[in-house]
């Protein structure tokens, strides 16, 4: 491995801007940190070159760690974005620089400045200021300079930010032809995406100084795992479908697309799938598409971009309408579609023009948050809850909606027992434990309680009564800690026992589920241990700090009723996050596996 | 001038702007000092060079740019400090310190010479320390230093400062991947750019103490060959009437000011073509 770190953390008055981040790194790779600004993507390099101090977590280099290493010993080679040239030193005294500090004799580095020089095709160049070069010959500088002292490590940060479209290509195929011919690691930090595609082997997406995930180009395009990769790498339109043991349905039609988990018989799971621009189909009638129908719609907007033609379409079907995500909600949510130049020409259309639309590829993305719907005595109190900090912060994030839904709280709970779908999020209280038992019986399979004005958390705990709902709460936490940028902790909780009862199989569940987290969820989070009984053990660690969050597995409707209901009627409280997996079906699929 | 094209501009009327600054600058600056060596002039040659380089003169030259160089040296180092820190750090209290910087240019010199000279003086609040070690500040050349260096400070904080703003932490940075220790680059990277900015403002700070007068006079004591200053020669040969001999001080004042400006303007210049922005 030629760069390899280990879950780090870097914090800025408590908020984690890196958060957990691990990534691996071969020899020679083209590694490409993508992520939106203040994504803490330069952060992490930064902590990589050693000009910023992390909290947690170890980097090595080559095999050597140089967490505690400072930036002058790392032997990397830094590319900025502005250049960072010493405009008082001519081209030569500039690649010289690192050469001059290593006091090697004039006639070598005399002979490196013009190897490098030729390496980025400014031959001749060696007397100028740079004050007297383009921006491109500027940054050619830079990347030569980087590169005098022969370091293990390449690393730009957003090398062609400040550069013109045309130079910008032309500087990036040097980039890697150089990265090529010397074979070198290299980490490039862009908010781009087709740069990304362009130069990477591998890319790694961050967002609120976590890493999402990490794959080579295509695959993440192709198979994202999450909304935020499926929107940020190319444009994607987002929806809402059902899954059943039948199979997934948008809206009242099947679509051919895979879930990601099974679905036990008679309960119904809400998915969120992705439909590239690219892939969706438009003909004039319904008989007339290849592909599975989805909807019907009409033509908004048509855009010429030159080889591609941009169209928005608004969907006409009412309930798949309402299955669209869009950036502000669901009510100007319209589909995105894109048509290459034979297709056009072969259905030419032309604003509020009806068409039928299909989609020829879909893909459902593992994440079991959905949507979220917002659940009170009345309308106002809905529309109330909906509003709270977490929740708009969580569906605005998720870019998802907010269903407001009308049930009476208290002793007796009633309401239309539709199928409840999605995050079902109700008000803390006394009456919390009650409503959502009530809730779960009804087909809800997450329940967030809200407590009133709760912050959004910078630590959430996990924890789940019952292995069987171990895979199911770690997704549901993977899922959740993408979209609030808070540290991610399991509390394993041991029931007080005689002394010398063995400790050994707690701590290595706690070991296992760390593991699991990592390598099936993408969740990095580290791990605590108490010793007592589950609720208040619960109560007592979330009391000890302020802005923190529970997510809660549980197999047992009976109990949540009764055993949470402290935890869920606290003042002023916090949000729990409440995972309900049946344990039985769920024990036989695994021991079938 | 046919080819010289309209363009609009913020302010307009190129004729009246030129023709007012050009008045200006006769009424104000040129007038006076036409008048000065004019006056300097009425003498005969032998006499002018006579004053000039009378024993008194001589040493009051010595004196006035002895202690200006001195106190622009200080100034130059104390002067850089204390910008890099108002730029680089944010402490409680930053922004009062940088107002405070200005105090100098606003002070009547008079009164920074009274504070001063009762400060240094051998019963004040500082000198009676000094004064047992042998250092006496008041009423030696010591104390013109410390005059001229409080009303030189803020030449050179004022000059500095935006010439720190301009070094990039990522040049510092890119040094220290680069393999630079602290010390290389403080010599070979910030010293260097903040250099010409610096030469200015020094500049500045020597032209603004030669000529300084009134904080000077109380400090210095004012003994003839001793503790005098030429602008307080020129006064007291005013007071005893003799303006020519006064005006052929003033004329080497005058020429020796001169050179100075056209010195900072060449440094300005050179500067600005080594560090040629254009991004």
């Amino acid at each position: 491995m030629s760069i390899a770190l280990d879950q780090v953390t870097k914090r800025y008055q408590e908020q984690p801007v890196v958060n957990d981040v691990s990534i691996e790194i071969g020899e020679g790779e083209f590694f490409v940190l993508l992520g939106p600004s203040g994504s803490g993507k330069s952060t992490l390099l930064r902590a990589i070159a050693g000009l910023t101090g992390i909290d947690h977590g170890r980097i090595s280099l080559h095999g050597r760690d140089v967490t505690h290493v400072r930036a002058r010993d790392r032997g990397v080679g830094l590319v900025f974005q502005n250049y960072a040239l010493f405009r008082h030193m001519t081209v030569a005294d500039n690649i010289e620089f690192a050469l001059r500090v290593r006091r090697m004799r004039a006639a070598d580095r005399r002979a490196r400045r013009k190897e490098l020089l030729k390496l980025v095709a400014l031959e001749g160049m060696d007397e100028r200021l740079p004050g007297q070069l383009s921006g491109g010959q500027q940054q050619r500088v830079a990347v030569a300079r980087a590169l005098a002292h022969k370091p293990q490590v390449l690393l730009l940060d957003e090398p062609f930010g400040a550069l013109d479209a045309k130079i910008r290509e032309e500087l990036r195929r040097t980039i890697r032809s150089v990265q090529r011919e010397l074979g070198i690691a290299t980490v490039l930090v862009t908010h781009d995406q087709e740069e990304a595609f362009a130069l990477a082997d591998t890319i790694g997406v961050m967002n609120h100084g976590r890493l999402l995930e990490v794959g080579n180009p295509n695959d993440l395009y192709t198979q994202p795992a999450t909304r935020f990769v499926a929107t940020f790498l190319g444009a994607a339109n987002l929806l809402l479908a059902r899954q059943s043991a039948d199979g997934i349905r948008f809206g009242a039609t099947p679509v051919n697309a895979e879930g990601p988990e099974r679905v036990p018989a008679g309960r119904e799971h809400e998915v969120v799938a992705v439909l590239r621009p690219e892939e969706v189909e438009i003909a004039g009638a319904r008989e007339h598409l290849s592909s599975n129908y989805i909807a019907k719609g009409a033509v908004e907007e048509i855009v010429f971009t030159g080889a591609l033609e941009r169209l928005r379409v608004r969907l006409l079907d009412e309930p798949s309408a309402a299955m669209l995500l869009g950036p502000g909600g669901a009510n100007d949510a319209r589909l995105e579609v894109t048509r290459t130049q034979p297709e056009r020409r072969d259905l030419p259309l032309q604003t509020g023009a009806q068409v039928a639309l299909g989609a020829r590829r879909l893909h459902v993305l593992p994440t079991p948050l959905s949507s979220f719907l917002a659940c009170a005595p009345t309308e106002a109190a809905a529309a109330a809850l909906a509003n709270e900090p977490l929740l708009a912060q969580l569906s605005t994030n998720m870019k998802t909606r907010v269903v407001l839904r009308s049930i009476a709280q208290g002793p007796e709970v009633t309401g239309s027992p539709l199928p409840f779908t999605g995050v079902a999020a109700i008000s803390a209280g006394p009456d919390a434990a009650k409503t959502v038992e009530w809730l779960l019986r009804n087909g809800a399979n997450e329940v967030l309680v809200l407590p009133r004005n709760a912050p959004s958390p910078t630590r959430v705990f996990i924890h789940w009564t019952h292995e069987a709902a171990r895979r199911a709460t770690l997704a549901v936490s993977a899922s959740l800690l993408r979209h609030v940028s808070a540290e991610a902790i399991y509390l394993g909780i041991v029931p007080e026992g005689p002394p010398g009862a063995g400790h050994a199989a707690p701590m290595r569940a706690l070991l296992d589920a760390r593991s699991e987290a990592q390598s099936s969820h993408g969740l990095e989070m580290r791990t605590e241990l108490a010793i007592g009984e589950t609720v208040s053990e619960l109560t007592r660690t979330l009391s000890s700090g302020a802005a923190q969050m529970l997510v809660l597995g549980i197999t047992d409707i009976e109990h949540a009723g009764t055993a949470y209901r402290s935890l869920l009627a606290a003042q002023p409280g916090w949000p729990v996050l409440l995972v309900y997996r049946s344990g039985e079906p769920q024990l036989r699929a695994e021991a079938a596996a | 001038m046919k080819t010289m094209r309209r363009e609009p501009n913020v302010i307009p009327g190129f004729g009246i702007t030129l023709g007012f600054t050009t008045f200006f600058l006769c009424a104000i600056v040129l007038l006076p000092l036409s008048a000065l060596v004019l006056k300097a002039a009425g003498m005969d040659f032998a006499r002018f060079v006579d004053v000039i380089t009378s024993p008194r003169a001589l040493a009051s030259y010595r004196l006035s740019f002895g202690a200006a160089l001195v106190a622009a040296c200080v100034n130059m180092v104390f002067g850089f400090a204390l910008a890099w820190t108002l730029v680089r750090y944010d402490f409680p209290g930053r922004k009062f310190i940088d107002a405070v910087i200005d105090m100098p240019f606003a002070l009547p010199t008079a009164v920074s010479g009274i504070a001063l000279t009762t400060v240094f003086a051998g019963n004040g609040w500082i000198g009676q320390y000094l004064e047992p070690l042998g250092i006496q500040v008041a009423y030696t050349w010591i104390g013109i230093t410390v005059a001229l260096t409080l009303i030189g400070m803020p030449f050179v904080v004022r000059t500095v400062q935006p010439a720190i703003l301009e070094v990039q932490r990522d040049l510092e940075d890119a040094a220290e991947t680069l393999g630079a220790g602290r010390f290389y680059v403080f010599r070979r990277i910030i010293v260097p750019t903040v250099l010409p900015a610096l030469l200015t403002g020094f500049t500045l700070a020597f032209a603004r103490a030669v000529g300084e007068y009134g904080s000077v006079i109380f400090i210095a004591g004012n003994m003839p060959m001793k503790t005098e200053i030429t602008p307080l020669l020129i006064v007291i040969r005013l007071e005893e009437f003799d303006y020519a001999g006064a005006a052929a001080l003033g004329c080497v004042m005058l020429a020796i000011s001169f050179v100075m400006l056209l010195a900072i303007n060449l440094i300005q210049v050179w500067g600005r073509r080594r560090m040629m922005v254009s991004r």
